[in-house]
């Protein structure tokens, strides 16, 4: 059995979807960022497989899914940094006390 | 790129059960652990695509740094267990996702069987090194420097508006 | 040294860009709150710019040019540079130095006021601006910095936008000013039009000054008398609102709910005289039909001779010297229109030293003491604004000499006899009843002193004694005389109480006539109605048609949308659990419905077109 295209991506849709439903289940603030991050992997896969399969020249999605990392990792960055702020108010991890600003 | 159904497969069993591990361990290092599998598989899934330099920064950026700075986080916080509720809302979630996933594997299909060329799915699989790495050079430098450029200012005014935040102590 | 100058003067001129940004970036990200740093910056900024500016008029010759291609669309190509010749180089001079003056007086001025860093950073590019204005090659970028000096100004008065009134008389400056800028760019237009299809040669369209004499020859030459004619009077209407003549000279008044630097900046060397620049640029159009000369004397000397009357009876002391200012503006343009360049520019410098340390020296709310060095800084000042001493002695004579029509004449004179008396009753109310005893800050009374023996340095430079005494001189005495009998009769008092015919021509007819221009532009039904174009009859029966469609129709169908909108946003309210997740579910299943209502959609088409 060969392995297509829609392989890949059915696996970028799991991550992505398993991210997704992740981030409104859990409660934890920490694994919703984890989460996002997983999101984020499985947008990539998407963008490398198409990549991969139907643009042999140029390759914009590897571009597009370098950029990607780099501003997950920002974004990464900044969130851990206010979840250490809120923390040191609310004493808590909880999702659900985290609803002012 | 290799196209080997037996790494395929052990790939996605890993990550699609490291992924599961994130989500329901209980304690918030465990789910860590879990999430450093998932980058690595994703950086095997890059390099079995063919783009190694990909794989090479998925691991160098989700498989060690981001973990360190979650670890460092978790540390920091000193997480204790909370007790968490759940919801009606989960349902559904749970009815959407499949909505989600009928509608995204039916588009799928149509599409294919519509016009097998919608794609433009090559014949040839396999990818040079070299020609990768030109098109990344072309691709950062020529086409989309606008977009690095800007990643980079990005990258400078998160550090600069962490400082500041620091700074004005909050 | 060609290089050397274009180098020092582009430096120059972007440094208080610079600042501005230097300034308002610091404070964004608080890297930086020092005041003492935004003071420096913004003095050293200014003082350079003088030098410089100093420098490069000794050395320069032959006007110089440096243009990058700004934009180029097929053949339509606009510059953007700079084009140093002796004229902006003296404008130039005097910016700077008056904006270095007005600053020292500022950082004393403003140090209690909260926010005052953004005072100095919209200084900074204020001057940005205006020497950006003086220093354009060409029309287009004359017409962005125009624009950008009318911004800034509005922000500088509305410096305390908390106070309403404040705020609304900045945008009242605006809207006045809009006026200008909408004549200025519909000229601009048209004339590069005329140059697009017209001149042979395809860089006329960028409107430069350096081949200005060109264009203004093809311009009437393939161009019929009224449209020409239409053009130059676009160019004057912008000048005139710029420079605050006649019927637009009420943004003057508006102008001063500003702080006193402000008023004193803007007044001077900087927003009004961009009218008489522009005028200046733009002699060679005006050289094909002498018409508009005339034009500009006539608008000039009732400028000049109604402003001063307005003066007169004005109180309020900041009001007389802004009505002061569009009378020495009027003069200017007079001198304009005979053609006598000279005049004007030493008219302008004169006005402008002087108005300034006038503005610098008045007493800051309602102060009724004063000092003696104040008083003699304000009759230097005074005394050389009405043209018995220094710069402004030179400035009357020398236009008063080349003046060529009798009646015109005694016109001129009759504007230099108001205004010496204004001035001098500007002086008595100040300082007729007002007791010793206030302290002049030490910054103030030195950026006063620094233009009052800046404006003396001046009348050595260019000999001001060699013009001999003549008719204004005498009759500005005879005016200062006339005031101080009628002080000593105690009849002035009684002047104070103006005409009522005078202050309706003033305030209520031209108000008037503003509001019945934008009536007329936003009310097109009621002109119809009036013009009687439509019969009666027909206009009732559609009256009483629309208003049963208003009634049955459109107002259930309003009632219904209202009805909806309550019903959705009590949904909504039920959906606010301020909880992260719940909407961020609440996204994800909206995009779902969207995307499964994409694929329906498309599932028909696609069966309708197979």
């Amino acid at each position: 059995m060969d392995i297509t295209m829609y392989h890949y991506l059915f696996i970028g849709l799991v991550l992505f979807l398993m991210g997704i439903i992740g981030t409104m289940l859990v409660k934890s603030v920490v694994k919703v960022l984890i989460l996002i991050e997983i999101m984020l992997l499985g947008v990539n896969i998407n963008f490398v497989t198409f990549s991969t399969f139907c643009d042999g020249i140029k390759f914009d999605g590897y571009i597009l899914s370098l950029f990607y990392i780099a501003i997950g990792a920002v974004e990464l960055a900044v969130a851990l940094y206010i979840f250490y702020l809120m923390y040191k108010k609310k004493q808590s991890d909880n999702i659900e006390k985290y609803n002012e600003l | 790129m290799i196209n080997n159904p037996i790494i395929f497969y052990i790939a996605s069993f890993l990550i699609i059960m490291s992924t599961f591990g994130v989500l329901f361990s209980k304690n918030v290092i465990y789910s860590l652990l879990s999430a450093i599998v998932v980058f690595f598989t994703g950086a095997i899934f890059f390099y079995i695509l063919g783009s190694e330099y990909n794989a090479i920064i998925q691991a160098a950026v989700y498989g060690l740094a981001v973990p360190i700075i979650i670890g460092v986080s978790i540390m920091f916080t000193s997480l204790k267990k909370d007790t968490y509720q759940e919801k009606m809302i989960h349902y559904i979630l749970i009815i959407a996702s499949g909505i989600f996933i009928l509608a995204f594997v039916y588009l799928l299909m149509m599409s294919m069987a519509m016009n097998p060329n919608t794609f433009n799915i090559r014949e040839i699989t396999q990818v040079n090194f070299f020609d990768v790495m030109s098109a990344f050079a072309k691709g950062i430098f020529i086409n989309y420097v606008w977009a690095f450029e800007l990643i980079s200012l990005l990258l400078t005014i998160v550090i600069v508006g962490i400082t500041v935040i620091k700074r004005r102590g909050v | 040294m060609q290089n050397l100058i274009l180098d020092n003067i582009t430096l120059t001129i972007l440094i208080p860009l610079w600042i501005f940004l230097i300034i308002m970036a610091g404070r964004f990200f608080s890297v930086y709150v020092n005041q003492g740093v935004t003071n420096i910056l913004t003095l050293l900024s200014s003082l350079f710019g003088f030098v410089v500016s100093l420098i490069v008029y000794k050395n320069i010759g032959y006007p110089l040019d440096w243009s990058i291609t700004f934009i180029r669309i097929n053949d339509f190509v606009i510059d953007f540079g700079i084009r140093v010749d002796r004229l902006s180089v003296i404008l130039l001079a005097i910016l700077f130095f008056i904006s270095f003056c007005v600053q020292l007086y500022s950082v004393s001025y403003m140090k209690e006021k909260t926010k005052n860093y953004r005072f100095f950073a919209l200084l900074n590019l204020f001057n940005f601006a205006m020497s950006f204005l003086i220093l354009s090659p060409n029309l287009f970028q004359f017409y962005v910095f125009w624009e950008l000096v009318g911004v800034v100004s509005y922000l500088l008065i509305g410096f305390d936008y908390e106070k309403q009134e404040k705020s609304n008389a900045s945008r009242r400056v605006f809207l006045v000013n809009r006026i200008g800028d909408v004549a200025l760019i519909s000229a601009i237009i048209f004339s590069s039009y005329f140059m697009y299809n017209y001149a042979g040669n395809k860089t006329f369209v960028s409107l430069s000054f350096e081949d200005f004499n060109a264009i203004s020859v093809i311009l009437s030459a393939y161009t019929s008398q009224i449209i020409f004619i239409s053009i130059c009077v676009l160019f004057l209407l912008a000048a005139m609102v710029k420079s605050a003549q006649f019927p637009f000279h009420t943004w003057l008044q508006d102008a001063m709910e500003a702080e006193l630097p402000v008023s004193a900046l803007l007044h001077s060397a900087t927003m009004v005289i961009a009218g008489v620049y522009l005028l200046t640029r733009l002699v060679p159009i005006f050289d094909m039909n002498g018409d508009i000369y005339r034009a500009i004397i006539l608008i000039g000397i009732i400028t000049a001779i109604m402003c001063s009357i307005m003066a007169i009876l004005e109180k309020h002391p900041k009001k007389i010297l802004a009505y002061s200012t569009s009378a020495n503006l009027g003069l200017m343009f007079m001198a304009l229109g005979l053609g006598n360049i000279k005049a004007v520019v030493i008219l302008l410098i004169a006005h402008a030293l002087m108005k300034s340390s006038l503005f610098l020296l008045l007493p800051h709310g309602e102060n009724k003491t004063f000092s003696y060095t104040e008083f003699y800084c304000f009759c230097i000042s005074g005394l050389s604004l009405c043209g018995l001493i220094l710069l402004g002695f030179s400035a009357k004579e020398y236009s008063y000499i080349l003046i060529n029509n009798i009646w015109l004449k005694y016109l001129y004179t009759f504007a230099s006899i108001l205004g010496a008396f204004y001035i001098t009753k500007l002086a008595i109310s100040l300082y007729g009843n007002a007791e010793k005893g206030r302290k002049i800050k030490p910054l103030e009374l030195i950026s006063v002193l620094f233009i009052i023996g800046t404006s003396i340095l001046l009348y050595f430079k260019i000999k001001g004694w060699q013009y001999s005494l003549g008719a204004p001189f005498y009759c500005s005495i005879c005016g200062i005389v006339f005031i101080l009998i009628l002080e000593k009769l105690n009849l002035l008092s009684k002047i104070g109480n103006c005409p009522k015919i005078i202050e309706n021509i003033n305030n209520v007819q031209i108000v008037k006539l503003y509001e019945g221009i934008t009536n007329l532009a936003c009310n097109i039904e009621r002109v119809i109605y009036s013009l009687n174009i439509i019969p009666k009859k027909i206009l009732l029966c559609g009256v009483v048609a629309f208003n049963w469609i208003e009634v049955n129709i459109l107002n259930r169908f309003i009632k219904l949308v209202a009805e909806c909108t309550k019903m959705l946003s009590k949904l909504d309210m039920k959906m606010q659990t301020k909880n992260i997740q719940t909407y961020n579910a609440y996204a994800f299943i909206f995009i779902t419905l969207i995307l499964a209502l994409i694929i329906i959609a498309y599932k028909l088409i696609l069966g309708q077109v197979s």
